[in-house]
């Protein structure tokens, strides 16, 4: 029987690792509820921060909370391009699944070509440090990414909330030809929601680089936990994926307390599975 | 056409199963026997996902139980290959079944939900296998296995093997495609809900195509086990699967059967020319890059154009033969309105959260009559005939025909027992020819073969004036042409009662009136009529009797004269003025 | 003020318009009356910017409308109270009106016009901050003409405002609209109600199977053989 403190332990780190799912799984779910689109993407483009943040900190001596800030506007500007070529073409909800997947094929490919296969991780001088409350330790990069997420979760949440582009975003997910009876330049703000959600991406990549070791094929395990939470958490929603995240970072830590670490991914993929038959559509 | 596709098949199959005796090299031995490999898994995956619509990422899953099924059985318990392989496609196909039973009982499963579903499917059953003794983690040696002994070497054999699968498998590919099922699947990919009304028995059907097409990847995925000799979880069920069958058919053209061997051979090809210096990568980039400009510039598949005109040739030839032997049936006794009951509701009602759209409606409607349904907008008119159709279940109350109760029949039931409708925006199936279109509900709701179907369906074309327009596709007609496809595919079923929605709105007065002369000459033949009305003109022409509808209620029935002149209908319609 | 002519319009495959000609004065409350499925809603439509036209001409204040972007019909003086509503049911009531208000030149007299509206409707104060997907048909259709007036309109488009709602409402709405149109905003209104429409309207229109097929002066129109058909389909006595 594992000891309170172990446990303790597990479910503070599952927090702290929810916390990064939250932030993922925002992107998503931002773009699934305002734009429509199930943008697979999302996950190459994490992944493609990742590897970029460990490259600009170790080839460049650069420090990854740099990166925090540097990566974000860029790719805001791939997201919006994405977006409007996407709205170009007049691609159906469903070919846009298949377009970014192929897109998430194509990134895994060059992330591989650039940085081979085999595991890398970003050190940095403070990276191990780790704080230690009442006998539990918080890691600094994870605790570190937890913030963040909250920090997000509650902008977006103030944004959606209390202001006029914040209600126009919600106002064109619910009836984009009222919206645009009102003035809402609704092509402009999709086009803004895309790149933000990138930019997400983004943010969330650099914490992933500062907690993991990465390896390209890594992005596909990401998969079942990130939609389980985006499903469970609510489509659009800005605290729900966080709390989902934690929510299911938590299970997964407890579960693995008692099994095999390798049972994780059952827990959110069955999960997944149970809310796409018990509560389909949008939730 | 179908026989001239299946010999096809057999007799390149029977050309390139000579080949290892020929002393084929070595290298194109083993290069096509990926070709037919990736050919099994892509064609068996679109004959279910392609045909309807419900694009599965799972592929991966079953042929992975087809591959852990003989690493189990014949790898740790030493059992022969031969009767494996058939048990390896058994288990794909009940997985594939219990899936299908569960997912497809929920009704807003489709399209990407259907597609997340089934990867995350994939991933828990590679979990399972990894930390259970199916495999535990090293994975499996099959060295120890014996190969069977059909061809001059054991390369050969395994050769054989895949190509003696994927000769089954394009057949069973080739039957879909031109049998009732395909038809009804193709109906589901494009409408499912009208499809249901229309007679198809979605469930089952969606079964069925699955069953198969899950079969075939379980045995796919056994032969492979033996071939590789080596598995493992992670190759197993890792993405590539899945990706490269949905790539390959959507490549080669979904709606074609021969789409996804194409893709097969094309995308194999290119990985071979990239493996072969080193750049797997790139290759794997530039797959990557072909989805994507697939779906930008071809989303119909290098076939795609050649299944839209191989299904417009069918049409075309189908009418050829019947325009010959099809003769106007002589003119039955002129049907005259009876006072015997047709369908009866009691207490019919309908809510949505809380909204009472219908409230306990008595109707009757009496064989041989025309029915007029009236009331102002947001009335119920629509609701009712979707209720009776089982669009939507009832909340409450009874619905009779001819004396029996079929309140609780699904959709598909309900057109079987004679009772269809046309749509108030026509919902044709758009990929399906006008012909097509009409054979389906003939066959279905009629439940005859798809051969009588076709008789029927020519018939209903002729009457409603479309037979020149058979092997045209729905987005080629005019709008007075679509009302009157939903004309002629209500008719083909020879229904006892006939329910139209709205089908004169949009219409010019010509129009208008050809389409009232026809509605009455469907009566004299012998089909009862409900009709849901706005033009006035064709209303009092055509009633015999009206029902009028307000918030849900019934609040007249019957002459037209008298009806529209009751102060209560009066004022529904007009209003009452302020007092 | 608006000046619709010979304009076609299209519903999907099919022409819903054909050849209809009409025209709003400042300061007028004019009436398209009609059955149901006559094209009443793609005319209301077509004026909101929501349905491009076939063919025809329509100038608002002399500006040529039907090259202009969807968007931008709120901004030129047009705010629409659509059929059924249609309010952003999952947002509260005070963000319905808000948005309503969402271009600059409304959005500087928010405060103002949202005292206004609520004056006009005081049932909503109390309402203010609930969903208003909750509220009843009635309450709804004051929303969503509070939502109209806050964009400081100079023409106001209703759409059926009388759809689904009881009678004793139906006629505080029509007060309501009335008072609004006395304040100096033009109102185009659709309705199948025709007796209460053309009570308040000054002038009004027949529509029928996509034609206008009468016009004139409300009180006349009410009587007019023309109507008895389109709406009863009994030639008049």
């Amino acid at each position: 029987m594992p000891s309170l403190n172990l446990l303790i332990q597990s479910a503070v780190s599952g927090v702290l690792l929810g916390g990064l799912y939250g932030l993922i799984g925002l992107g998503l779910g931002l773009s699934w509820g305002f734009l429509g689109q199930i943008n697979l993407s999302h996950f190459a483009f994490v992944f493609l921060s990742a590897y970029l943040s460990f490259e600009l900190v170790t080839k460049l001596g650069i420090d990854p909370l740099i990166c925090l800030v540097i990566f974000p506007p860029i790719f805001f500007v791939i997201g919006v391009c994405l977006h409007w070529l996407i709205r170009r073409f007049k691609i159906t909800p469903f070919n846009s699944l298949l377009l970014t997947f192929g897109l998430t094929v194509i990134v895994e490919a060059f992330i591989q070509w650039v940085w081979t296969a085999d595991f890398v991780k970003l050190q940095t001088s403070y990276g191990d440090k780790k704080a230690e409350v009442f006998g539990i330790y918080l890691p600094f990069a994870e605790t570190m990414g937890f913030l963040i997420a909250v920090l997000v979760a509650v902008l977006v949440h103030i944004v959606m909330k209390y202001t006029d582009l914040g209600k126009a975003v919600r106002a064109i997910a619910q009836d984009p030809k009222m919206a645009t009876a009102f003035g809402i330049p609704q092509k402009r703000i999709s086009l803004g929601i895309a790149g933000v959600c990138t930019a997400l991406a983004a943010l969330a990549g650099v914490c992933v680089a500062m907690i993991y070791t990465l390896n390209p094929s890594q992005m596909y395990t990401w998969i079942g936990v990130i939609f389980a939470v985006v499903m469970l958490g609510g489509l659009g929603s800005s605290f729900g994926p966080l709390i989902a995240g934690i929510v299911i970072g938590v299970s997964e830590a407890i579960t693995m307390v008692f099994v095999n670490p390798s049972w994780a991914p059952i827990v959110s993929f069955s999960l997944l599975i149970a809310l796409l038959l018990f509560r389909p559509g949008k939730l | 056409m179908k026989q001239s596709s299946y010999g096809l098949v057999v007799l390149a199959g029977a050309l390139f199963a000579m080949l290892p005796w020929l002393n084929m090299p070595a290298f194109w031995q083993s290069f096509l026997y990926i070709v037919f490999y990736w050919g099994v898994l892509a064609v068996s995956w679109n004959l279910f996902s392609g045909v309807s619509g419900y694009f599965s990422f799972g592929h991966g899953a079953f042929f992975g139980i087809g591959m852990y099924t003989v690493a189990y059985f014949c790898g740790h318990l030493e059992m022969p290959f031969l009767p494996i392989l058939i048990l390896a496609g058994f288990l794909a196909g009940l997985f594939g079944l219990g899936i299908g039973a569960l997912v497809f009982r929920v009704h807003n499963v489709r399209g990407e939900l259907f597609a997340l579903l089934t990867l995350a499917v994939t991933f828990v059953i590679a979990t399972i296998v990894l930390n259970t003794p199916i495999d535990g983690g090293p994975g499996v040696y099959l060295n120890s296995v014996a190969i069977p002994k059909f061809g001059p070497n054991a390369a050969a054999t395994f050769y054989l093997m895949m190509l003696a699968l994927l000769i089954v498998t394009m057949l069973a590919a080739i039957w879909i495609y031109s049998s009732k099922l395909g038809l009804g699947l193709s109906a589901i990919h494009d409408d499912e809900d009208a499809a249901e009304v229309m007679g198809v028995p979605t469930y089952r059907s969606k079964l069925v195509g699955l069953f198969i097409s899950t079969y075939l990847a379980g045995m796919a995925g056994a032969i492979q086990a033996l071939f590789v000799s080596y598995v493992t979880a992670n190759e197993t069920f890792s993405i590539t699967v899945p990706l490269f069958v949905v790539l390959m058919s959507v490549l080669g053209g979904t709606r074609h059967w021969a789409g996804p061997l194409l893709g097969a051979i094309v995308i194999t090809g290119i990985q071979y020319f990239f493996t072969v210096g080193d750049s797997a990568l790139m290759g794997k980039m530039i797959l990557g890059l072909i989805l994507i400009a697939v779906i930008l510039f071809i989303p119909n598949g290098l076939l795609g154009n050649f299944a839209r005109l191989r299904a417009k040739k069918n049409s075309q030839k189908i009418v050829e033969t019947l325009k010959n032997t099809y003769t106007q049936s002589p003119m039955k006794e002129v049907q005259q309105p009876t006072t015997q009951v047709l369908l009866q509701t009691h207490g019919l009602s309908k809510s949505f959260s809380g909204v009472k759209a219908l409230q306990n409606l008595d109707l009757e409607i009496y064989q041989g009559e025309i029915l007029g349904l009236l009331g102002p907008n947001g009335s119920g008119k629509s609701t009712f005939i979707n209720v009776i159709s089982g669009h939507f279940a009832a909340t409450g109350g009874q619905k009779i025909f001819q004396g029996k109760d079929i309140t609780g029949l699904s959709a598909h039931e309900i057109a079987v027992q004679g009772i269809t409708r046309t749509y108030q925006t026509p919902r044709p199936f758009n990929e399906l020819t006008v012909l097509d279109n009409t054979r389906l509900v003939a066959s279905y709701a009629g439940n005859k073969s798809l051969e009588e179907a076709s008789e029927l369906a020519y018939a209903a074309l002729t009457q409603v004036g479309l037979e020149n327009k058979a092997d045209a596709l729905p987005s080629d007609l005019n709008l007075h042409q679509r009302k009157f496809l939903e004309f002629a595919r209500a008719l083909a079923a020879k229904p006892k009662l006939l329910m139209l929605d709205e089908v004169l709105s949009g219409l010019t007065p010509s129009e208008i009136q050809s389409s009232v002369e026809l509605i009455q000459k469907i009566r004299s033949q012998g089909t009862t009529i409900l009709f849901v009305e706005h033009v006035m003109s064709a209303v009092m022409a055509l009633a015999d009797r009206i029902a009028v509808l307000n918030h849900g209620q019934l609040i007249a029935k019957g002459l037209p004269t008298e009806v529209m002149r009751n102060p209560e209908v009066m004022a529904a319609y007009l209003g009452k003025k302020a007092e | 003020m608006l000046e619709l002519k010979n304009i076609q319009v299209a519903y999907g495959p099919a022409t819903a318009l054909w050849d209809v000609s009409l025209s709003v004065q400042p300061g007028e409350l004019v009436c398209v009356v009609g059955p149901n499925a006559a094209g009443k809603t793609t005319l209301i439509n077509a004026i909101a910017g929501l349905n491009p036209l076939v063919s025809g001409l329509m100038h608002f204040n002399g500006q040529d409308m039907a090259k202009l972007p969807a968007h931008q019909f709120c901004d030129a003086g047009i705010a629409l109270v659509p059929e059924s509503r249609r309010l952003f049911v999952e947002m509260s009531v005070l963000e319905n009106l808000e948005l309503g208000s969402y271009i600059a030149r409304a959005k500087a007299q928010r405060e103002q016009t949202l005292e206004m509206v609520l004056e006009l409707f005081p049932i909503l104060k109390e309402k203010i901050n609930q969903v208003s997907g909750a509220l009843s048909g009635g309450q709804q259709q004051m929303v969503a003409i509070g939502r109209a007036l806050m964009a400081k309109p100079k023409l106001l488009l209703l759409d059926e405002p009388s759809l689904g709602l009881a009678p004793s409402i139906v006629i505080d709405m029509f007060a309501a609209i009335k008072k609004v149109n006395q304040e100096g905003i033009s109102v185009l209104l659709v309705e199948q109600n025709v007796s209460m429409a053309l009570e308040i309207a000054s002038r009004g229109y027949v529509l029928e199977e996509g034609r206008v097929v009468a016009e004139g002066v409300a009180n006349e129109l009410l009587n007019s053989p023309e109507i008895q058909k389109a709406y009863l389909g009994i030639h008049g006595e």
